[in-house]
Parts: C-alpha cells; sequence; structure tokens
C-alpha cells in the first residue's frame, strides 16, 4: 500500500535520528533547534531579571533605601529593563518566529539558516557582554534602560570600558542580531509559503510576525545611530548630545523613542498573534474577522511608527507636538479595539475548552484591555505631564508587558510545548502557574497606579512614607510572582522527561503544523508540502485546510499508533 | 512501511518556493533589497540628526572654520556618482556573455570607488577642524565616515565577486552576488549625493 | 424583547458603575495646589468613567462566555461558524475612533486652557532662541506676576528670588499669584514635580525654560525630581511652601537679612557620611554631589507635608 504521509521517511537515518542533546549547544541551522535556544536561554535571563526585580522590590518594601546602596539600586533597574527586554522578550519571541513560522506555512526552514543560526549566537554573546557589566570596576549601566544623555555619559571613572559602553555594545549587537533575524523572518513569510497560501489565508500569527519585524527593519538602524552617537559622546568627546559644545540631548529622546516605541509592539504585535491562534482553537470557531485582524496588524505598526514623542510630553517639546502626537497615539486604540473585539466576537457562542493555554490567554486579554486603557490615560498630554516618570508609568507597561505579553508568552509554551516536544505539559501545575500568576501580576502592578497618581516617582531607592502601603502590597505581588515560576519550571522539567506522549494533534487544531508529526522531523514536510485550499480557522465550517487532509491525517494516526 | 512521494502534482511542492532536493531555494536578493532599505534608515537617522543639530546650532561652524571647500569633493562625487554607470554596464557585459568586459568594467568601478575613498582621505586631512570640534565636526565626520565605510565595503565585495568570477562553474546557482553588489553600489552613490547636498550645498 | 430589555438595564448599572468610579477618581490624587489641578483631574475622572465602561463592558461578554459557552466535558462539536460580520466591524472601529478623538479635543481644550492659565513652557536655547510657544499665558505671566530662578543640581534644588536677592533651598510662594520659574540645570536633565500641583517641566542643560503657574492652596507640598539624575535623585526633593501673599512678603524680608549659609542637600551629607563610614556592602561608582548651593534660607524638608 502507498501512503501519502506528509513526514516521508527520509532516506539517511540521521535525519529522522532523535536531536540529541548537544545539537543545542552548537551551531546548529535547524529553525526548530534555534527557537529552542532562544526560548530556553531567554528563560534564563528572564530568572536573573526577575531576580533582579525580586531585589528592588525588597528595597521598596520599605521607604528608606536600605537594602541595597542608591547606586546599586540604579543599577538594578536599569539593569532589570534591559535584560527583560532585550535579552528576554525579543529573543524569546524570536524563538517563536523560528518554532512556528517555517512549520505555519509549510516551509522547510527559514530563508538564510545559517544566518539565523549566527544571529540566535550574537544572544548568548551579548547577554554576557551586558551581564559582564556587573563586574567592572564601577558597576554597571545606571543610567535606566532610555540610557539619556547626559547622565549616561558622566562615567565617574573615566575608565574606557566601564558599564554605559558595555551597555551600548550589548544593545548595538542584540540591534543587529534582531535585523539579522527580521531579514530572515520576513524573507521566509514573504517567499516560501506553502502552495495555496495566499497572504490571506496565513495564519494571524506569521501577519504579526511579519508585521512586528517591519517594524524591527524599521526602528532598529535609529536607535542604532543614535546609539553610536552616545557611544562616540561617551568614549572619544564628540558632543552630540552634550549641550556645552552644541549638542542636544533632547536629539537622543528622538532616537531613543523613535525604535523603543514601536518596539513595545514588536513585542505585543505577536503576542496579538498568539491570541488569535488560540482563541478559535479553544472556542472551536473560526476567527472572527480575520481579514480585520490581519490588516490591522499594519494599521499598528503605521500609528506606531508616529506616536513616540507621548514618552516626551515633559521634555520641552512644544504644544503642536504635543497635541499632534496625542492625537496618533491615541489613535491606536482603534486597531487595537478592532482586534480585541474580534476575539469577544470569537469566543461569543463558542465552545469554550478551559485549557491551562486558553486560561493564560483569557488572563492576558483581561490584564491588556485594562492596560490599553491606562495607555490612553498616559496619552492625555495634561494627564501625563503629571504621572510620566511616576509608577503610573510602570504600572501601565508593566500591565501590558507582564500581564499581556508575558501571560500571552505563557500560553503559547503551553498551547505549543506538545508540539514540539511531543509531550503534554501537565494540566494542573499549568493552572496553578496560571492563577498564581493572574493573581500575582495584579496585585503587584494595581498598587503601582495610585502611587503614580499620589505622586510617586519611578526609579527611586527611597521615598516617602504615605506611599509605603501600596508598596508593600506591590512587594508582595511581585514575591507572588517570584513563586509563581516554581510550578512553571518543575511542568517544563518534568513533562518534558517524563510527559504524556502528545500525538500530533492533541488540541485538535487546525493549522499546517498540527498536520506534522511532534515533534517535526527536521524538514518539516519536506518536499510534500500540502497545497493549502482554504482560509486558517476553519472550525466548524467542515472544510479542509489543505488538499489530501484525510489522507494525511490517516497518516499521521499510523504514525502514532506504530509508535 | 514504505512510502512512496504523491502522484498528485499539486501536492508536490511549489518549485519556485523550494528548489530541487538538497538545494535550498535561493532569496538573497529579497533578502538583500530588505538589508538596504533598513540600512538607509540609519543613514535617513543621521542625516535628521545633523539637521536638527544645524538648524538649532548658535554657533554651527568652529571658530576659524568658514565652511567647506566644494570643488574637490564636486569632482569626487561625480566620479563616485559616475561609477553607477560602469558597474551597471559590467552588469550588461556580464549579460552578454562577455565576462572580460564584465571584469574589465567591474574593475574599473572598483578604481573609481577607491579614487573617491582617496579624495575623501585627503579632504579629511587638510581640514582644520576635528571629530571633537564641535557638532559640526562631528556630525561631518561622523556622516561622511560612515558613508565611506560603507564604499570600503563595496569595494570590498567587489574583489570578492571579481575574484569568484574566475572560479569555474560559479554562476551555477545564479548571479545573486553579482546583482547584490551592484545594488548596493547604487545605494551607495544614492546616499552620497544626498550627503553632498547635505554636507557641501546646504549652507 | 426581554433580552433588550436585560441588556439595557446591564448596560444601565455599567454606566452607574463607571461614574461612579469616575468620581472615585478624585480621591486617587494629592490636593489640588495649583490652578492646572481642577483640569487634570476633571480629564482624569472623565478617561477612569470612560475606561471603566470600556473595561466592565469587555469583562461582561468574557465573563458571559465564561458562564454559558463552556463546552461539556466530553463535548468535542465545534461552535457555529461564524466568520465576520463587517457591519459589526465598522461599528467597532467608529465607536472607539469617536471616543477617543472626543477625548483628543477636550484634552486639546484643556491644553489650551492650561496654556492661558499659566505652565506653558517656553524654551531658551542657551541664550538666544526665542520661544517655541506664544501662548497668551507666557505674556500674561509677564506683569504683576513672581519670577523665580530653579537650578536643578545633581542634587540639590535652589530657588533664587532676583527682585529680592534672596536664595533659598525651599521654595516659598504666595497664594494666587502667577509665579514664572526659570529652569536650569548645569549639570543633567532633572524633573520639575510638585504632583500636588499637577505639573511637571524637564530641566535641561543647555537651555533656561520658562514655566509658569498659579498656586491656589495654601499649604507645604513636595517639590520632586522627576527625571533621572543619578545616584541621589530619589533625594533630590525640596518643599514648596505656598502661604498668603502677606506671610510670603515677610518671608522674602526676612530672608534678605540673612546670611549665606549651607543649604539642603540630602546627597551631600549622605556623601559625607558614606566617606566616613569603612566601605561595606557593594557600591557603584558615581559622580560626587555638586556642594550644596550657599543660600539665605535652607529651610527643612523634614517637616509633615501636605502631598
Ligand atoms: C507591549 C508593550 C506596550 C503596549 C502594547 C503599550 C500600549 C500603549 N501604550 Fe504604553 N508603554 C510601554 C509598553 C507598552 N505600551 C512601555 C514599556 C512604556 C514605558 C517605557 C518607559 O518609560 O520605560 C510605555 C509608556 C507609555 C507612555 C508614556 C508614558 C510616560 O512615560 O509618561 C504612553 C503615553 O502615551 C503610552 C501609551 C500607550 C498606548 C496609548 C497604548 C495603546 O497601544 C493601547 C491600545 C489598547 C487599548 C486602548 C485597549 C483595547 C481597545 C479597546 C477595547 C477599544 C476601545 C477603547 C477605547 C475607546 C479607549 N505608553
Ligand atoms: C519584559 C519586561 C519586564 C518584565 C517581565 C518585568 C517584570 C517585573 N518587573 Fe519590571 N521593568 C521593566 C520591564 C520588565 N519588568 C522595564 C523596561 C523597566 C524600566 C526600567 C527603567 O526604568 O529603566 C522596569 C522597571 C521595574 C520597576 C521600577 C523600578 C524603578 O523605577 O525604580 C519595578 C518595581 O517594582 C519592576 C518590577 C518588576 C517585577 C516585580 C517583575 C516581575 O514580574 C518579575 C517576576 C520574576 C520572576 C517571575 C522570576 C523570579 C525568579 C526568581 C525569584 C528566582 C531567581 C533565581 C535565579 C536568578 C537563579 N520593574
Ligand atoms: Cu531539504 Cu528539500
Ligand atoms: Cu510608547
Amino acid at each position: 500500500m502507498t501512503v501519502l504521509t506528509p513526514t516521508s521517511p527520509s532516506p539517511s537515518p540521521p535525519k529522522s535520528s532523535p536531536p540529541t542533546w548537544l545539537r543545542y549547544f552548537s551551531f546548529c541551522t535547524d529553525a526548530k533547534v534555534i527557537g529552542i535556544q532562544y526560548v530556553v536561554l531567554s528563560f534564563v535571563f528572564f530568572l536573573i531579571g526577575g531576580f533582579l526585580a525580586m531585589v528592588m522590590r525588597g528595597e521598596l518594601l520599605t521607604p528608606a533605601a536600605d537594602l541595597v546602596d542608591r547606586t546599586v539600586y540604579n543599577g538594578l533597574y536599569t539593569m532589570h529593563g534591559t535584560i527583560m527586554l532585550f535579552l528576554f522578550t525579543f529573543p524569546v519571541l524570536n524563538g517563536f518566529n523560528n518554532l512556528l513560522i517555517p512549520v505555519m506555512i509549510g516551509a522547510p526552514d527559514m530563508a538564510f539558516p545559517r544566518l539565523n543560526a549566527l544571529a540566535f549566537w550574537m544572544f548568548p554573546v551579548f547577554g554576557l557582554v551586558l551581564i559582564a557589566s556587573f563586574f567592572v570596576p564601577g558597576g554597571p549601566a545606571s543610567a535606566g534602560w532610555w540610557s539619556y544623555p547626559p547622565i549616561s555619559v558622566q562615567n565617574p571613572l573615566g575608565h574606557l570600558i566601564n558599564g554605559e559602553s558595555l551597555w551600548i555594545l550589548a544593545v548595538a549587537l542584540s540591534g543587529i542580531s534582531s535585523i539579522l533575524g527580521a531579514l530572515n523572518f520576513v524573507t521566509t513569510i514573504l517567499r516560501m509559503r506553502a502552495p495555496g497560501m495566499g497572504l490571506f489565508r496565513m495564519p494571524i500569527f506569521c501577519w504579526t510576525a511579519l508585521a512586528a519585524q517591519t517594524i524591527q527593519l524599521i526602528g532598529l538602524p535609529a536607535l542604532t545611530g543614535g546609539a553610536v552617537m552616545l557611544l562616540l559622546d561617551l568614549t572619544v568627546g564628540t558632543t552630540f548630545y552634550d549641550p556645552t559644545g552644541g549638542g542636544d540631548p533632547v536629539l537622543y529622546q528622538h532616537f531613543f523613542w523613535f525604535y523603543s516605541h514601536p518596539a513595545v509592539y514588536v513585542i505585543i504585535l505577536p503576542v496579538f498573534g498568539i491570541f488569535s491562534e488560540l482563541f478559535p482553537v479553544y472556542a472551536r470557531k473560526p476567527l472572527f474577522g480575520y481579514p480585520f485582524v490581519a490588516i490591522a496588524s499594519f494599521v499598528i505598526v503605521g500609528l506606531g511608527l508616529i506616536v513616540w514623542v507621548h514618552h516626551m510630553f515633559p521634555s520641552g517639546v512644544s504644544q503642536w507636538m504635543r497635541d499632534l502626537f496625542m492625537v496618533t497615539t491615541m489613535l491606536i486604540a482603534v486597531p487595537t479595539g478592532v482586534k480585541v473585539f474580534a476575539w469577544l466576537g470569537t469566543l461569543w457562542g463558542g465552545k469554550l475548552k478551559l485549557t491551562t493555554p486558553m486560561l493564560f490567554a483569557l488572563g492576558g486579554l483581561i490584564n491588556f484591555v485594562f492596560a490599553g486603557i491606562t495607555g490612553i490615560m498616559l496619552a492625555t498630554v495634561p494627564i501625563d505631564i503629571h504621572v510620566n516618570n511616576t509608577y503610573f508609568v510602570v504600572g501601565h507597561f508593566h500591565y501590558v508587558i507582564y500581564g499581556a505579553a508575558v501571560m500571552g508568552i505563557f500560553a503559547a509554551i503551553y498551547h505549543w510545548f506538545p508540539k514540539f516536544t511531543g509531550r503534554m505539559p501537565y494540566e494542573g501545575l499549568g493552572k496553578l502557574h496560571c492563577l498564581l500568576t493572574f493573581v500575582g501580576a495584579n496585585l503587584n502592578f494595581l498598587p503601582m497606579h495610585p502611587l503614580g497618581l499620589m505622586g510617586m516617582p519611578r526609579r527611586v531607592s527611597s521615598y516617602d512614607p504615605e506611599f509605603a502601603f501600596w508598596n508593600v502590597l506591590a512587594s508582595l505581588g511581585a514575591f507572588l510572582l517570584g513563586v509563581s515560576i516554581i510550578p512553571f519550571l518543575l511542568n517544563m522539567v518534568s513533562s518534558v522527561v517524563r510527559g504524556e506522549p502528545a500525538g500530533a494533534n492533541p488540541w485538535r487544531a487546525i493549522g499546517l503544523e498540527w498536520l506534522l508529526p511532534s515533534p517535526p522531523p527536521i524538514e518539516n514536510f519536506e518536499d510534500h508540502v500540502p497545497t493549502v485550499i482554504s482560509a486558517p480557522y476553519g472550525y466548524g465550517t467542515g472544510k479542509p485546510l489543505v488538499e489530501h487532509q484525510g489522507e494525511i491525517e490517516l497518516a499521521l494516526a499510523l504514525l502514532e499508533g506504530r509508535a | 512501511m514504505s512510502t512512496s512521494s504523491p502522484l498528485d502534482p499539486s501536492a508536490a511542492p511549489d518549485p519556485a518556493a523550494h528548489g530541487e532536493h538538497g538545494g535550498h531555494p535561493n532569496f538573497t536578493l529579497t533578502g538583500f533589497v530588505i538589508f538596504l532599505l533598513s540600512e538607509s534608515v540609519i543613514f535617513l537617522a543621521f542625516f535628521s540628526g545633523y539637521t536638527a543639530l544645524k538648524l538649532s546650532a548658535t554657533a554651527w561652524l568652529p571658530s576659524g572654520v568658514e565652511g567647506l571647500e566644494w570643488q574637490t569633493p564636486l569632482i569626487n562625487s561625480v566620479v563616485l556618482v559616475s561609477s553607477s554607470g560602469t558597474i551597471a554596464l559590467a552588469e550588461w557585459f556580464k549579460h552578454r556573455g562577455s565576462l572580460w568586459g564584465f571584469r574589465a568594467f567591474w574593475l574599473l568601478t572598483m578604481a573609481m570607488g577607491a579614487y573617491f575613498l582617496l579624495g575623501q582621505a585627503q579632504e579629511w586631512r587638510s581640514l582644520s577642524f576635528g571629530f571633537t570640534d564641535g557638532t559640526f565636526g562631528g556630525t561631518f565626520y561622523l556622516l561622511t565616515g560612515f558613508h565611506g565605510l560603507h564604499v570600503a565595503t563595496g569595494i570590498l565585495l567587489m574583489a570578492l565577486m571579481l575574484l569568484k568570477s574566475f572560479l569555474p562553474g560559479n554562476y551555477d546557482g545564479g548571479e545573486q552576488g553579482v546583482v547584490a553588489t551592484s545594488l548596493f553600489w547604487h545605494f551607495v552613490d544614492v546616499i552620497w549625493i544626498l550627503l553632498f547636498l547635505l554636507l557641501y550645498v546646504w549652507r | 424583547m426581554i433580552r433588550f430589555v436585560l441588556l439595557s438595564a446591564w448596560i444601565g448599572l455599567l454606566v452607574v458603575a463607571s461614574h461612579w468610579m469616575g468620581q472615585e477618581a478624585y480621591r486617587w490624587f494629592p490636593v489640588q495646589a495649583s490652578n492646572a489641578a481642577p483640569l487634570v483631574d476633571d480629564l482624569f475622572s472623565l478617561e477612569t468613567a470612560i475606561g471603566t465602561f470600556v473595561f466592565l463592558g469587555v469583562l461582561s461578554v468574557l465573563l458571559w462566555v465564561l458562564l454559558f459557552n463552556r463546552a461539556e466535558k466530553y463535548d468535542q462539536e465545534d461552535g457555529p461558524p461564524m466568520e465576520g460580520n463587517t457591519r459589526l466591524e465598522i461599528v467597532w472601529t467608529v465607536i472607539p475612533l469617536v471616543i477617543v478623538m472626543a477625548i483628543a479635543v477636550v484634552s486639546i481644550r484643556v491644553n489650551r486652557e492650561l496654556g492661558v492659565l499659566g505652565p506653558m513652557e517656553h524654551v531658551h536655547g542657551g541664550e538666544l532662541i526665542e520661544a517655541m510657544d506664544h501662548g497668551p499665558g507666557a505674556s500674561a505671566a509677564g506683569s504683576g506676576s513672581l519670577q523665580v530662578d530653579v537650578i536643578a543640581r545633581q542634587w540639590s534644588w535652589e530657588f533664587r528670588y532676583p527682585g529680592a536677592q534672596v536664595s533659598a533651598t525651599e521654595l516659598h510662594l504666595p497664594l494666587d499669584v502667577p509665579v514664572t520659574f526659570k529652569l536650569t540645570s548645569p549639570d543633567v536633565l532633572h524633573g520639575f514635580y510638585v504632583p500636588a500641583f499637577r505639573l511637571k517641566q524637564d530641566v535641561v542643560p543647555g537651555r533656561a525654560i520658562d514655566f509658569s503657574l498659579t498656586p491656589t492652596r495654601s499649604g507645604r507640598y513636595r517639590l520632586r525630581d522627576s527625571q533621572f539624575s543619578g545616584a541621589w535623585f530619589a533625594a533630590n526633593q525640596a518643599d514648596v511652601v505656598v502661604e498668603s501673599p502677606e506671610a510670603f512678603g515677610s518671608w522674602l524680608e526676612a530672608a534678605s537679612h540673612q546670611p549665606l549659609q549651607p543649604g539642603l542637600s540630602v546627597a551631600a551629607d549622605e556623601a559625607e557620611r558614606l566617606a566616613r563610614q569603612p566601605a561595606g556592602g557593594i557600591r557603584w561608582a558615581t559622580v560626587p554631589p555638586a556642594p550644596p548651593p550657599l543660600v539665605n534660607v535652607p529651610g527643612s524638608n523634614s517637616l509633615p507635608h501636605d502631598a
């Protein structure tokens, strides 16, 4: 009998032999290996960044600067912000891009596999550079993750190698790595889709990845340019940002935010993609208004590039600029609303299955809407003038980043874990993790809003006693978040080792990746890429996604039966 | 269980998306064009920094500096910009199958690039202000230096392509290397035109 | 019909809850001590109400589906294959658009009003570049108002009253009199922020920024550095005393007879103490604090403050 398998066992045995753990430590060009390398390494940095946050919250338990020295506190939050963004969020999302894009569009690998591996291997390098800065004389960079001059170029010890210069080096390397990654992802999505998969048959995750990576390509060079000038000011004595030499410190702020505002959409767009993938699966309904959700991603990109001055309202920008950028910023609520309502429409009247990934996605959605609303408040100039650089802002962005993005990342991990490891994660531990995360995040970050409204500045190691109450609550929430990681780590480690075998499609999901065995073979579909014949998310429509779907599924079932 | 390849032709991979087995399809040009677009943003950032600093400067030129001498740079510019023509010619020869014509004009382009670089170095040496003389000095050297780096890279790439043109079978897999290098060179030239306007023409 | 009534009732309930939340929002702020404060608080209250409505609306839908649209344990069926609805898409594009643009229009109006009332920053690049904004406020501030020069340093605040030849490290302001600050910094960025005034302006080295406001409530308030400025950033605070014009007048008069003395600088004090202490624990490099400015009135920053 001849069976059409999507996995036609390759002629050479080594290809199908299980990957040895050593591959994960090598310059491997397989996107799936690189994806796992990214995800695992980024979580190592997540723990380090989280540990710094724990120390910070310890310091902030009491009004006085007593746990650590003031200079140390400044280094801690600078490195916390930098590590969390550049060594955790971007890399973990690049890990997802590597894991998901090829299997979702039916490509065997990335367009430029060697470039891909190179981009990954820059990650441990700049990670090390950044961590090493803790140990250079004078300590790590301590000017905040914005690194605004003149404070960032003060260089008290006068050494050439100091925390700040290592910080710039690390950020620049991370930028180059991200650009290489973005080239790869964009080219892959544009050129390597399965036959029949037009742009409007592409899973939303790929749309959002494409949108997010477009931002990287446009924004990162600007940041790099600004950082080069900062490095020159710091090391060779140019005066681009130094007012005594005719320079302008505010110019740096424009460079920085021209990238770093859109960067927040680099983070949230793929998370929107994750929500858009998960809700249909666990509500058993098609994504509501798919083309609108797809297009909205690019509307967000376009608007996201023209709002950066909302981080600089009190910096001495003119009133017309404040008004203009307030309007553009508020417009972002519109395409974002389109997405949020599309998810609600997807859930509406569905058949909800409250699995761990679904719970994480729902929690993330709630937190996101809350954070979006505080975002609109921040965009309102008169309000921002009051709360800018207070804990209100810190509350806003941890709600988006931890409450929505990190929860979305966890949702994705629980959802695709079976696909890439071949084993199921434990539901009980997963739900415990979800509960602790949701409660911890809200307890941690909600109190920051009243603090900010009362006028507590951010980046302070000591504060007036009237702020103590909410700070204690926030610290308790933070420690709860610290605890929430324990069930997660336990779950991951134990289910990789002895989780139940997953099968190709444990969630009964629709998508090319679920037509592959778990874990997928090295080159995914190899030469036998199925032809896509309908839109994604055809839950309940009865339409097959690809040609010969029945045969492929049968072959998968046989394969599993044999295993 | 042994399996056969799919009998249905529609299930076969799209040849455009996936070349013959073992050799992956080549998207070098797509990637390279995206790279150039992205790279242009760095220049854009430097240009806008220059413009912003110049517009808000109280004293733009360092004391004692009158302005930039523009005649020699103009000659340099003409040489550089016309090298966009010679590289196009080289490609044309390549297309016609005349490898030697290609090499000749390719080499000529390299020489013109090198001439430009030398001119730039000469100019730098003759200037009375340095990198740290205010924002004018800083941006001037930053812009010309960063562009010069690109010219040098272009020459290096061309040298590489020239060497490779002697390898037998070099063009079997396509000519992306040559096309990409030439694209890069046009890019460097266009940037220079903008730079020239910004630095020498705009007073 | 019954569904329509229930839905309307629910929406009514949300409106009431949102309104209540909007009123509640006033209590989250410190006291209102400047003419800008009521404007900011009103705007925030409005947005809190709108935001509460949006948030509760989304939450209601989620609760509904969680309660009524869960699949039974062994139910493997799919839901109804609704793929979209263009009319709905238009509705939920237009409604948020209208809401946020309405907010923007109101905010721009508040901005104008704030500009007329005072807080309109006015930037001088070094000595020359003229103002970027000439709101009516800028000129109104010219006559019959008080001028105070504010110098932000790493890490102390100095306030100079040029008319009276007085300087202090505690800011005294007469009630209900427009005051114009000239904000300068010799070192790095700082931020002039008095939460009770709801106003904030970065202090940018190399520029002199004019910034005006009118205090409207007597009391003692905190001025906090709001733009990160280095090691002792957190301690770079000062007190603002708003008092009747008479009290202010006599304070100024008394101050002008005081001899110059080192002003308040927590940073300088702490640095000195740390220098005497044997090194313990980790401490990373910092520029040394500037010496405390010599002022007529050091004031105090340990008295209880209103906000
Ligand atoms: C993933 C990250 C992420 C995301 C998605 C966002 C999203 C938004 N952010 Fe946020 N933001 C940050 C991360 C993020 N932000 C970070 C890290 C900072 C601080 C950096 C630092 O200072 O260190 C910051 C700071 C920040 C500021 C600067 C504050 C200051 O420093 O003074 C502002 C000001 O406008 C702002 C606004 C917004 C807005 C309007 C959105 C919008 O995109 C939100 C849109 C979403 C919604 C509105 C909800 C859904 C919509 C509906 C349900 C429709 C109906 C809604 C209405 C009618 C209102 N953000
Ligand atoms: C992805 C981004 C991200 C994430 C996930 C977080 C997560 C957290 N952050 Fe955030 N934070 C930022 C990005 C992020 N942060 C940024 C950009 C800034 C601004 C910096 C600046 O102003 O320049 C900031 C600033 C910031 C501040 C303000 C500091 C200040 O202004 O003075 C605070 C204060 O509470 C804080 C707290 C936390 C907490 C409690 C968490 C928690 O969610 C963390 C939870 C931690 C864990 C779940 C892991 C715990 C691990 C262990 C306990 C084990 C450790 C073991 C080993 C190391 C082996 N952060
Ligand atoms: Cu590998 Cu085809
Ligand atoms: Cu932003």
